[in-house]
């Protein structure tokens, strides 16, 4: 199982368009942002500009790295034909979904390590040493439920439905969310809901570690029940993975 | 288009006693599966014995592939019961021990040849090395290939060496020599009987009763869901009549033709008689001593469907 994953997260990274919208995006995104914002004094989580907004892009882009590397890529898998022939094998299907989960989750890594060098290097962010791992760490971890959202839409949707599906997602979930601008600012029926999704609790972990603080607990167990509610709609699909599509 | 005997054929030796006790390779039991209201696959009872190299002869729509879809786990019978060496198919021991080649298997894209393969290989206990794979597939030198930029024929070669590379004990191929040409074919066969060779068991399905003759032991038939005939290539043949002797008689009656040497059956439409023929040869001989009277003659292959239809008919009447 360790050698498909590996190949697995192989084949992302080999992938330069995939790269290019989950890393470039977000880290073009955080210079440009960061530049325009960098002086405003509205900002509303107590940080300074060029901090909020890295860790905003670099959830926004690990949060992307893990959704278009789990549902695209199982969609099309699926069309072709590959998780059938995968099936034949001694892999079983558990383990096969267990491994596309850690790869998709390892994916929101580029995205996270770039926009966190881009931020030292051009915007001379400075944090405590203990915190840039811990960060890398958290914002990673906190993909899991785009993991198996992913995983979810990989299963319904087909080919460019999947795609389409998927970055529809990616951009609703970053906007209301809160990662491009801050929730505050939208109508106040569209924060309460903005204040449910998985998009906006991932930058509020992200935002405690940069004050300094200790990880909320409130914010992990939404994620958690968010992966945990994708997770089984995908297991009660997962029938289709394997169907024949001709 | 025709298909000479290759070496292949001759080479398949006789079947050796099951090495581990009494479960054959696989036995099917009065499976059915339905798609809707179409029947696919109707009551097929089949055995295969180790060491067998067997073919699922049959046209379009015969329900080969489903029937392979299930020994294969990838789709269950509505009713009937199917056994891989004892173990239920898509278990982990049918697994281990079967090898496929889908019509519609796909791989895996942005990766290459060997880095497949290689990961493929470490799924299994005892696999086959990785040098020897890409001989028996012909893909030495194409091991930094994408799999996703393959020619169609590099792309079959692909999906058999994925079907080989766990050693298998038994192999299931669904067309495999479908996109190929007849001198591919060749070399095809000749590589799959190294593998029977040693005591492995080949199930494979084919569309052309030439292939089936060369390359299986034992050929079973299948038209409209059923197992319609289940011999060797030559009892196939001869009960099938591939060929057909069309002909005109100035003096009714047809009876005895059909007993005639390489005829099976003969059917008068008018002056117009049809004779069925396992061996078109041997009997346009033979008609043409006994009947001075036939003229107009035409010898002609029949399309595997139709053969396939007649028997069908035969056997519903």
């Amino acid at each position: 199982m360790i050698k498909y994953l590996g190949l697995e997260i192989r084949r992302s990274l080999r992938d330069r368009r995939y790269l290019l919208l989950v890393a470039g995006w977000p880290v073009a995104a955080y210079l440009l942002f960061s530049t325009v914002f960098g002086s405003a004094a509205d900002r509303t989580e107590g940080l300074a500009p060029t901090v909020e907004i890295m860790v905003a892009m670099a959830s926004f882009g690990a949060m992307g790295g893990v959704l278009l590397a789990s549902g695209p890529r199982l969609a099309m898998d699926r069309q072709l034909g590959w998780l059938r022939q995968l099936r034949l094998t001694p892999l079983s299907p558990a383990r096969i979904l267990t491994a596309r989960l850690i790869a998709a989750m390892a994916l929101s890594l580029p995205a996270i390590v770039l926009t966190f060098i881009a931020a030292v290097l051009v915007k001379d962010v400075t944090l405590p040493l203990w915190e840039w791992p811990l960060l890398v760490l958290v914002i990673a971890a906190g993909c899991l439920p785009f993991a198996a959202m992913g995983i979810l839409v990989g299963t319904i949707a087909d080919g460019d439905g999947a795609q389409g599906l998927t970055m529809v997602l990616y951009l609703v979930l970053a906007a209301l969310g809160g990662l491009w601008m801050p929730v505050q600012i939208l109508p106040s029926a569209l924060q309460t809901v903005a204040k449910t999704l998985p998009s906006y609790h991932l930058a509020q972990l992200g935002w405690h570690i940069a004050r300094g603080a200790v990880p909320a607990v409130g914010d992990a167990a939404v994620l958690l029940a968010w992966f945990a509610g994708a997770a089984l709609i995908a297991m009660a699909a997962s029938r289709r993975l394997t169907l024949r599509t001709a | 288009m025709t298909y000479h005997p290759s070496a292949a054929g001759s080479a398949v030796s006789t079947i050796p006693a099951s090495p581990d006790g009494a479960d054959p390779a696989v036995r099917v039991n009065g499976v059915t599966r339905r798609f809707g209201a179409v029947l696919a696959v109707d009551n097929v009872s089949l055995s295969v014995e180790h060491g067998e190299t067997i073919a699922l002869l049959g046209p379009n729509g015969a329900g080969k592939t489903t029937t392979i879809s299930m020994l294969l786990g990838l789709s269950r019978p509505d009713s009937g019961s199917i056994e891989i060496f004892g173990s239920a198919p898509g278990s982990a021991a049918a697994h281990a021990s079967v090898g496929a080649m889908l019509q519609d298997g796909g791989m895996m894209p942005g990766v290459l040849i060997g880095e497949l393969l290689t990961m493929v290989r470490s799924l299994y206990q005892a696999p086959l090395a990785l040098d020897e794979v890409l001989e028996i597939a012909q893909l030495r030198g194409l091991e930094k290939r994408r799999v996703d930029r393959l020619s169609g024929g590099q792309s079959q070669r692909l999906r058999l060496a994925m079907a080989l590379v766990g050693d298998p004990r038994l192999l299931i191929l669904d067309e495999p020599t479908a996109a190929m040409d007849v001198e591919t074919r060749r070399g095809f066969w000749h590589a799959m009987g190294g593998f029977t060779e040693r005591g492995r068991t080949i199930l494979f399905s084919t569309h052309y009763l030439e292939e089936a003759d060369v390359a299986a032991d034992r050929v079973v038939m299948m038209a409209r869901g059923r197992v319609v005939a289940d011999g060797t290539p030559s009892a196939i043949k001869n009960s099938v009549g591939l060929r057909v002797i069309r002909f005109s008689i100035t003096h009714p009656g047809i009876a005895g033709l059909d007993a005639l040497p390489g005829a099976v059956s003969a059917t008068a439409h008018g002056n117009r008689v049809e004779l069925r023929c396992s061996n078109s040869d041997t009997a346009l001989r033979a008609l043409i001593a006994a009947r001075p009277d036939a003229h107009d003659i035409e010898v002609a292959g029949i399309a595997l469907e139709d053969a396939f239809i007649t028997i069908t008919d035969g056997l519903a009447a």
